[in-house]
């Protein structure tokens, strides 16, 4: 099978690359971005198979990034999983109105449990 | 009881610690004075009117006494501001606090897994038992976040619930299954039953777990020597019902008014072997109160303790 291609955005290095080594050793492509704006980018030009995208980002925030790739039509469908210790009714409400699929709160969840989510979504065994 | 109200109306200096006040700025304070200078007032403007019978006199008098009042009103006004205001920062203040704290703390959960997941090759028996027992700092300091930053959530009416549909009984199952290891340490016997094989409940499964696993783990941390706690789950008219039994030091009867309270800890015989933030309580409270429920407790001091909880099931209507 083909290898389903996943896009972080997300700032903070280290998170960023636990998730790279975490779910490339999983069976991922992944590809990284530090910022909003070389998200939104990145989510044009490689067309990922789901984007898990940090809300506070520099350049473009998250809810920013959202927005931008739902308008596109290319990559409007991308499943987007939402990253964040943020977790308030407002933020939560917020992301999913502009479009996000599901959030996960960083603090709270495994790396086990993440990739658990994206095979979900993704829906494989 | 109206006695001690009313002697704790006259602990100025108490009040004004719990306020974060000076003496003359609690609302007490200022009434007595207010009482005092109506008292006085009223004395004198009757003094005034029998002494000169001059209606200047009179009303010279009267706006004295109004001019007084109307600077004591102000007075109570501003403290009860500014306690409100100072409230309001401190929760701020704990809600970007732990924010911040929450990133180092993803980091390092994030990093110890990585580690102990695809990068352990070559990593002695020791080498990794110091890295669980990392990990297990990491747990213990993420859960102490959690709790500062869902007690600010409550305290600003922000606190999300998720709607996950999720069986009652196996979030019980789950929540007791994690406790069996520090039951087995504290050399308490835990077990569960239930009368239904399933019970269906929106609520948001990773709270729920919070709920469980405080009241449980509080069942086990109260027991002075060896015990037993069990776990009843039932569907009682549309609810889904969870009863926590303990035989231990349970509550003294003057205390049980206030153990829901933030931060209050129970003044028992054991309070001081076991660590706790006294927030457990406060936050299940408000978790199953906002998922539709509600929380109380039967308890007599030295025999035991029984806590329940219930939340609506997803059929109910009713809720």
């Amino acid at each position: 099978m083909e290898k389903k291609k996943l896009l972080v955005i997300e700032d903070d290095i280290v998170l960023q690359k636990a998730l790279e080594d975490y779910l490339s050793a999983e069976g991922f492509e992944v590809k990284t971005a530090g910022d909003g704006e070389t998200g939104v980018n990145m989510a044009m030009d490689e067309n990922p198979d789901l984007i898990l995208l940090d809300i506070v980002l520099p350049k473009k925030d998250g809810y920013t990034v959202l927005q931008e790739v739902r308008a596109d039509e290319k990559t409007k469908n991308i499943p987007i999983v939402l990253l964040t210790n943020l977790g308030s009714i407002s933020d939560v409400e917020k992301a999913l109105e502009l479009g996000a699929t599901t959030y996960l709160v960083k603090a709270d969840y495994k790396l086990e449990e993440v990739t658990a989510k994206i095979k979900d979504l993704l829906k494989i065994k | 009881m109206l006695r001690e109200r009313i002697s704790d109306e006259f602990d100025l200096k108490k009040q004004a610690d719990e306020l974060g006040v000076k003496v003359w700025q609690t609302p007490s304070f200022l009434f007595i004075i207010m009482g005092i200078i109506i008292i006085g007032a009223m004395t004198g403007v009757y003094v005034a009117s029998i002494s000169y019978d001059s209606p200047e006199v009179l009303i010279v008098s009267e706006s004295i006494v109004v001019i007084l009042l109307l600077a004591i009103g102000n007075a109570i006004i501003t403290t009860v501001e500014q306690v409100a205001k100072a409230n309001k920062m401190k929760t701020e203040f704990v809600s970007i606090a732990s924010h911040q704290l929450k990133t180092p703390i993803s980091e390092l959960k994030w990093q110890i897994e990585l580690l102990l997941a695809k990068f352990s090759e070559g990593l002695s028996g020791r080498q990794t038992e110091i890295i669980n027992e990392i990990a297990h700092s990491g747990e213990k300091m993420g859960r102490l976040v959690n709790d500062l930053l869902d007690v600010a959530r409550i305290d600003q009416g922000q606190l999300a619930l998720a709607k996950d549909k999720v069986d009652f009984c196996d979030l019980v199952d789950d929540a007791v299954e994690a406790q069996k290891v520090f039951a087995k340490t504290m050399n308490v016997e835990l077990v569960s039953s239930r009368s239904v094989g399933k019970i269906m409940v929106l609520a948001d499964k990773r709270r729920m777990g919070v709920v469980l696993d405080n009241l449980i783990s509080n069942a086990i941390k109260y027991i002075d020597t060896k015990g037993k706690v069990e776990v009843f789950v039932e569907n009682n008219d549309g609810f889904a019902q969870v009863c926590i039994r303990d035989n231990g030091v349970g509550i003294p009867k003057n205390e049980q008014d206030d153990v829901s309270k933030k931060f209050f800890r129970s003044n028992n015989s054991i309070k001081n072997k076991t660590d706790g933030t006294g927030l457990g309580l406060y936050i299940a409270k408000n978790i199953v109160e906002q998922s539709g429920g509600k929380l109380w407790f039967k308890s007599v001091e030295n025999v035991g303790s029984e806590f329940y909880f219930s939340i609506p099931t997803a059929t109910n209507k009713k809720k």
